[in-house]
C-alpha cells in the first residue's frame, strides 16, 4: 500500500498540521501588564557603532529593531523580564536595565 | 529595633522554603515579591522533584497543585533525519511517595508561597526591591523597595531573587558576570485534548513524561525538552547566551525547527500555541557560583546559581528548595545566637556542602560544560545516531558491517580525532562517576 | 462624615471567563474613584470606606485599598451573579450612612455601569455618573464641580453638593501606590463582613427583546408598484422628527401620545 492511499484510507492529513504564528500573535498569548514608564532603556548612540547587534537575534520577545539609519528601536512593552540582551550586548552602556515597577510586567498564566 | 526578624526576597521555590522554614523556627519573615502574585514571573523546563519538600511540608503531594507525576523518563539525541531515544519507565514514580512531577510555575510557587503565610509569614506582592540598607559597619540591615516609604530593616535578608541576582550583585558576591555561563531557555505552551496527550505519550490518568533533548536546536549549543501537563504540553529549546546570534536564528524560529523535527512532530500534531515564555538559566554549576553568604545576608536558588545542568540531569527548583530552607533555617539560627554575621551565618554554607545541593554539584562540575561544548553539541548526535542508523538498517545481500567498523567510519565521517572521543568519555565517566 | 468607594472585584487581565483570585483586581474606573475619595478625605479629614461584593476571595482588593489609605473595608457576603439592582441595594444598605459615594463609572467585564444609578436611587441621593472631569474643592463649603459624558460629544457641567453618588471613567485619575508599610498593616485590618439574607428586590423576568407590534396603515397608490415603493422606498426622508415648543407637563403628553401613535407604548 503507497503512503498516500495509506493515509487517505486512514483519514491522516498529510504531514504535520499546526497553525504557525505570526510573531504578534505568539506575543498575544502572554499577559503583559503595561507600565507607563520604560523599565529598559537602550542608548541609541552606542547601538550605531555596534556591529554584532546580538539583542536583535537573542531577545526572544523580539523587542529590538534595527533601523535603516543604523540605530536600534526598542519596545520595552512586551518584555519577559528575563536579562538576555544586557547579557549579550557587547557595547557597555548602551543598555540600562531593572525589573518594571512591582506588580506590572510579564504575568504567566501555565509556565 | 529592626522591622522584621527576616526579609526574603522573592517568593520562588527558594525564597518561599526560606519564609517557611524561618517562620517555623519562630522568626518574623516578609516575603517580598515583585510579581502581582507569586510565580507569575517563573517559568521553567519542566520538572519539579519535591522530595526536599517531606522536611517542611510532610503531605505536599496530597496538596501541590501538580499537572502530572513523570513516569517516563527519555533522553532523546537529534541529528537532522534520526532520532536515538532512551526512554525508561517506572508506574512507581506515580504514585506515593512520587518522583518527579511537572506544574505550572505560576500554580506551583503561589501554592508554595501560601504555605509560608501559613506557617506565619507576611507575603507583600507587587513589590521590587532595589537594593541594600547597611548599617554604621556596612553590614547589610534591609532592603529598599520601589514603594513609598518602602525601606525595611531586618536582621537577615535572604536574596532568592532569581537568576538576575541584582541583589547578590549589589552585594559584591559575584566576581564577575560572564554571559557564557547563561542559557536562555524559550517554552511554547501546546494545548491539547487530555485524551491525545494520553494516546500519543502512552500514559493515562495523572502520569506524565519527560523528554530531554540533545541535538535539534539548529547549530546553536544548548538542548530541547518536551513534557506533558494534563491537557497541555510544553516544547522548548535551551540556548547558549554568547554567539547565539552565529546561526542567525531567533529562538522562536529553533522551536519552530525543533518542532518540525520528524520525531517530535507526530507528538504535537494540531496543538495549538497558547503561552510563549522565556528565561534564563544559571547554567555553569559550580564554577559560576557567587559567595553565598555575606554580613546580614544568604543567597539561595537561582540567585545562587543553584541550578544543575547536567545533561542527563537538569533540575532547579528542588535544589531551589532545598537551598532556601537551609538559608531560612541557618538565618533563624544564628538570629537565635545573635550573631548574624558573615561567620554566624557560615552554617548555611556548611549545611550546602553536606548535602545534595553542593556535593551533587562537586561532582558533575565539568558536566555542564561537556554538555555545551562544541563536540557534544554538535558531532556527538550524528555520530550516535549514524551508527545506531547502520547498526539497524539492512543492506542484503550485504552482510552485517562489523560494529567496530561503523563506529571507525562514522566516527571519521562525524570528524571527531579518536583522542577528543577517549578524553571525552573519561570526562564523562569522571563527571558522572 | 464618612466617604465610601464601591470596588468590583473583576479579573484583572481582562479575561472575563477566569474567576481565579491570582488574577483579580479591581477595574481603572475603581481605581480612579478610590483616588478621588481619598483626595477628598485629605481635605476633610473624613473617613474613607471601601466596600465590595464577592466571595473571601474579594477581600484582595479591600486590603489594596486599605494598603493605599482607606480606613474600613466591608465586605458583602453575596453571590455575584445576582442582579445589579440586587447587589446595588445590598451595596446602599452598607453605605447608607456615607455622604459621598464614590464609584468606576463601569467595571471592564462587560459592566453596564447600573450599579451606581441604583444605588443613588435605593438611596435618595443625587448622582453624578460617567464623570469625564473633576475638580475637588478646595474650602470644605465649595462644591465638587465635574463634566459628565452626554452623547454626541457634548458634555454637562455639574456642580455636586450634599449627598451623592459619583462615578468616574478610568482615566481621570491615576490611583496612588501604596506604601509598604501600608500594605503591612493592611494585611493585619480586620474585614467587616454583611451577610445577606433577604434579597428584597424583585427582578423581573428577563426574556428576548422583541420589537412591539404596531400598527401599520395599508398603503395608498394607484398600481401596485407605488403602493411598493411607497412601503420600501428609502429615497426620501419620512421620519418622526418634529420639533415643538411646550412647557415640560404638555411636552411630556405629546411624547407619550406620540409613543402610543408609533407603538412602542401601548
Amino acid at each position: 500500500m503507497s503512503l498516500e492511499s495509506l493515509r487517505a484510507a486512514n483519514n491522516i492529513e498529510r504531514d504535520t498540521t499546526w497553525a504557525e504564528l505570526s510573531f504578534q500573535e505568539r506575543i498575544d498569548t502572554a499577559e503583559f501588564r503595561i507600565h507607563e514608564r520604560a523599565h529598559i532603556t537602550v542608548n541609541g548612540d552606542s547601538c550605531r557603532g555596534c556591529t554584532t547587534r546580538e539583542c536583535v537575534v537573542a531577545c526572544p520577545a523580539n523587542l529590538f529593531v534595527p533601523t535603516s539609519d543604523g540605530g536600534i528601536l526598542f519596545n520595552y512593552e512586551n518584555c519577559f523580564e528575563c536579562g538576555t540582551c544586557y547579557m549579550v550586548c557587547n557595547e557597555a552602556g548602551a543598555i540600562t536595565w531593572t525589573y518594571p515597577e512591582g506588580g506590572y510586567g510579564i504575568v504567566f498564566h501555565r509556565t | 529595633m529592626t522591622d522584621t526578624d527576616i526579609i526574603v526576597v522573592g517568593a520562588g521555590p527558594a525564597g518561599s522554603c526560606a519564609a517557611i522554614a524561618a517562620a517555623k523556627a519562630g522568626k518574623r519573615v516578609v516575603l517580598i515579591e515583585r510579581g502581582p502574585f507569586p510565580g507569575s514571573k517563573n517559568m521553567y523546563g519542566g520538572v519539579i522533584y519535591p522530595r526536599i519538600l517531606d522536611e517542611l511540608i510532610p503531605d505536599w503531594f496530597e496538596h501541590a497543585p501538580i499537572q502530572r507525576w513523570i513516569v517516563r523518563r527519555s533522553t532523546m539525541l537529534l541529528s537532522d533525519t534520526g532520532a536515538l531515544n532512551i526512554d525508561y519507565r517506572s508506574n512507581a514514580w506515580g504514585q506515593a511517595p512520587y518522583n518527579g512531577a511537572t506544574a505550572y510555575r505560576p500554580d506551583f510557587d503561589n501554592w508554595l508561597a501560601q504555605q509560608a503565610v501559613a506557617a506565619g509569614a507576611e507575603l507583600i506582592c507587587s513589590t521590587t526591591v532595589t537594593g541594600l540598607l547597611r548599617d554604621a559597619q556596612g553590614r547589610i540591615n534591609g532592603i529598599t523597595t520601589d514603594r513609598p516609604d518602602g525601606d525595611l530593616t531586618a536582621s537577615v535578608v535572604i536574596a532568592c531573587d532569581g537568576v538576575n541576582s541584582f541583589i547578590a550583585k549589589e552585594a559584591g558576591l559575584y566576581k564577575a558576570v560572564d554571559a557564557s555561563n547563561y542559557t536562555l531557555g524559550v517554552k511554547e505552551t501546546l494545548s491539547l485534548p487530555k485524551s491525545v496527550i494520553d494516546e500519543r505519550f502512552g500514559v493515562r490518568d495523572n502520569q506524565g513524561v519527560d523528554i530531554e533533548i540533545l541535538g535539534g536546536t539548529s547549530g546553536v549549543n544548548g538542548g530541547g525538552f518536551i513534557y506533558t501537563n494534563l491537557d497541555t504540553i510544553a516544547v522548548g529549546v535551551v540556548l547558549k547566551l554568547p554567539k547565539l546570534s552565529a546561526q542567525k536564528k531567533r529562538p522562536e524560529e529553533i522551536i519552530a525547527e525543533l518542532k518540525r523535527h520528524p520525531a517530535i512532530a507526530p507528538l504535537i500534531e494540531g496543538a495549538e500555541v497558547i503561552e510563549y515564555s522565556a528565561h534564563l538559566i544559571p547554567e555553569a554549576g559550580l564554577d559560576m557560583m557567587p559567595k553565598m553568604v555575606a554580613d546580614g545576608l544568604l543567597v539561595a536558588g537561582d540567585a545562587a546559581a543553584l541550578c544543575l545542568a547536567a545533561g542527563i540531569w537538569l533540575e532547579g527548583v528542588n535544589f531551589a528548595m532545598a537551598s532556601g530552607m537551609y538559608a531560612g533555617q541557618s538565618a533563624a539560627q544564628a538570629m537565635t545566637a545573635g550573631n548574624t554575621t558573615a561567620a554566624g551565618l557560615q552554617t548555611y554554607t556548611k549545611k550546602l556542602n553536606e548535602t545534595f545541593v553542593l556535593k551533587d554539584h562537586k561532582k558533575l562540575r565539568k558536566i555542564p560544560h561537556l554538555v555545551l561544548s562544541d563536540r557534544v553539541q554538535h558531532k556527538y548526535p550524528g555520530f550516535v545516531t549514524g551508527i545506531v542508523e547502520r547498526m539497524f538498517r539492512v543492506e542484503n545481500p550485504h552482510p552485517k558491517p562489523g560494529v567496530r567498523r561503523i563506529l571507525r567510519e562514522e566516527r571519521k565521517k562525524a570528524g571527531i580525532s579518536l583522542m577528543d572521543l577517549v578524553r571525552d568519555a573519561l570526562t564523562g565517566l569522571k563527571g558522572f562517576g | 462624615m464618612t466617604i465610601a468607594v464601591c470596588l468590583k472585584w473583576i479579573n484583572a487581565s481582562g479575561q472575563t471567563d477566569i474567576d481565579d483570585d491570582r488574577f483579580m483586581g479591581f477595574s481603572y474606573a475603581d481605581q480612579a474613584a478610590l483616588e478621588y475619595a481619598l483626595r477628598v478625605a485629605e481635605n476633610t479629614n473624613d473617613e474613607v470606606i471601601v466596600v465590595t461584593a464577592g466571595p473571601v476571595g474579594a477581600e484582595a482588593v479591600l486590603r489594596d485599598a486599605i494598603a493605599r489609605g482607606a480606613q474600613r473595608a466591608v465586605r458583602i457576603d453575596i453571590d455575584r451573579s445576582h442582579d445589579s439592582a440586587v447587589i446595588a441595594q445590598a451595596i446602599a444598605q452598607a453605605v447608607s450612612h456615607c455622604s459621598l459615594i464614590w464609584c468606576g463609572d463601569y467595571s471592564s467585564d462587560r459592566g453596564s455601569g447600573s450599579v451606581p444609578a441604583f444605588i443613588a436611587a435605593q438611596l435618595s441621593f443625587a448622582q453624578a455618573l460617567g464623570l469625564v472631569d473633576i475638580v475637588l474643592p478646595t474650602g470644605a463649603q465649595s462644591p465638587i464641580t465635574a463634566l459628565r459624558r452626554l452623547d454626541g460629544g457634548r458634555r454637562e457641567q455639574l456642580e455636586i453638593r450634599g449627598q451623592a453618588v459619583i462615578s468616574v471613567e478610568g482615566s481621570t485619575a491615576r490611583l496612588r501606590r501604596a506604601s509598604l508599610k501600608g500594605s503591612m498593616a493592611a494585611n493585619k485590618q480586620v474585614i467587616e463582613i454583611v451577610t445577606v439574607n433577604q434579597v428584597a428586590v424583585e427582578t423581573p423576568p428577563t426574556r428576548a427583546y422583541r420589537p412591539r407590534a404596531r400598527a401599520v396603515a395599508a398603503p395608498v397608490g394607484n398600481s401596485a408598484l407605488d403602493r411598493v415603493r411607497q412601503i420600501t422606498d428609502t429615497s426620501t426622508a419620512k421620519g418622526h422628527g418634529e420639533t415643538v415648543h411646550l412647557e415640560p407637563r404638555e411636552a411630556a403628553e405629546l411624547i407619550v401620545s406620540k409613543l402610543r401613535e408609533w407603538g412602542y407604548q401601548s
